[in-house]
């Protein structure tokens, strides 16, 4: 019967990188903070530079005078727009304050206490996506209770 | 004697750029959503844009808007793409389409600013 060393058999667990799968292989990865952080802030940004050639387009109908206007935003203040424009508050929240963690990580010594800093922009994120929803549902929530 | 033989464009003051705009967005957007959601008419009826476009100082706010978010937005699409080790032919065409995209919008949306009219019987201006 053969016996291995405990260094043999450590080692043949080590994983290395598997090129071919690579996409599972970056799922798998551990994720902290910070790695969500910096998923989070690339899907936002790309998300709101998107909704910026939108926003832009969507304006479009101020050249052609007020019942143009009028009329492309009443779709917009439909109760389907203002839930998607709640949730584009929500992106716009996220990439905000997790800029300003990045800017204090970078500037202001932030790098000793990021994770409770990421911790603190979720808090006060969801705080004000909340104020939102209430200040943005007023008329329909007061119609519930 | 030590000679920097590296890229001339390392890349830092877009790193500064993006930082210092980001941190003005911030401050344009707390503006932005209070001015849009405080009242609901205010963003989103053409009497009520019309009114505060009679202030040139509120077109020069929204025009340095639009330049610092699409500054901003693609010099950040930009930067997703530089952490990837692109063949010359594919950073040239990435970085041309980006440049005529943002510029393309943001002569649009100056346009859209422009085009509001100024009243004449408004004092303000």
């Amino acid at each position: 019967m053969e016996i291995k060393s405990k260094s043999e058999t450590t080692y043949h667990k080590i994983r290395t990188f598997d090129q071919r799968n690579w996409i599972s292989e970056n799922l798998s990865y551990k994720k902290d903070s910070g790695s969500w952080a910096w998923i989070l802030h690339r899907v936002t940004g790309i998300a709101l530079i998107g909704y910026l050639f939108l926003h832009i387009y969507s304006l479009s109908p101020l050249t052609e005078g007020e019942v143009a206007f009028n009329n492309k935003m009443q779709t917009f203040t439909s109760p389907p727009f203002m839930i998607l424009e709640w949730f584009l508050f929500a992106f716009v929240l996220f990439h905000s304050l997790n800029g300003i963690r990045i800017v204090i990580v970078d500037w202001a010594n932030g790098a000793k206490y990021h994770k409770q800093l990421y911790k603190l922009s979720w808090v006060i994120g969801l705080i004000l996506f909340l104020g939102m929803g209430a200040l943005m549902f007023a008329h329909e929530l007061k119609s519930v209770f | 004697m030590y000679k920097y033989r590296g890229s001339k464009d390392s890349g830092s003051k877009s790193w500064v750029l993006q930082r210092i705009t980001g941190l003005a967005l911030v401050v344009f957007m707390i503006g932005h959503y209070i001015l849009m959601h405080y009242q609901p008419e205010s963003g989103h009826t053409y009497g009520a844009v019309l009114a505060r476009m009679q202030f040139s100082w509120y077109r020069i706010i929204d025009l340095t808007f639009i330049t610092l978010a699409m500054y901003h937005g693609l010099n950040g699409i930009w930067n997703i793409f530089r952490d990837y080790k692109l063949k010359s032919w594919a950073k040239y065409s990435v970085i041309s389409l980006l440049i005529i995209l943002g510029l393309a919008f943001t002569i649009w949306g100056y346009n859209i600013i422009f085009s509001i009219p100024y009243l004449n019987s408004v004092a303000g201006n």
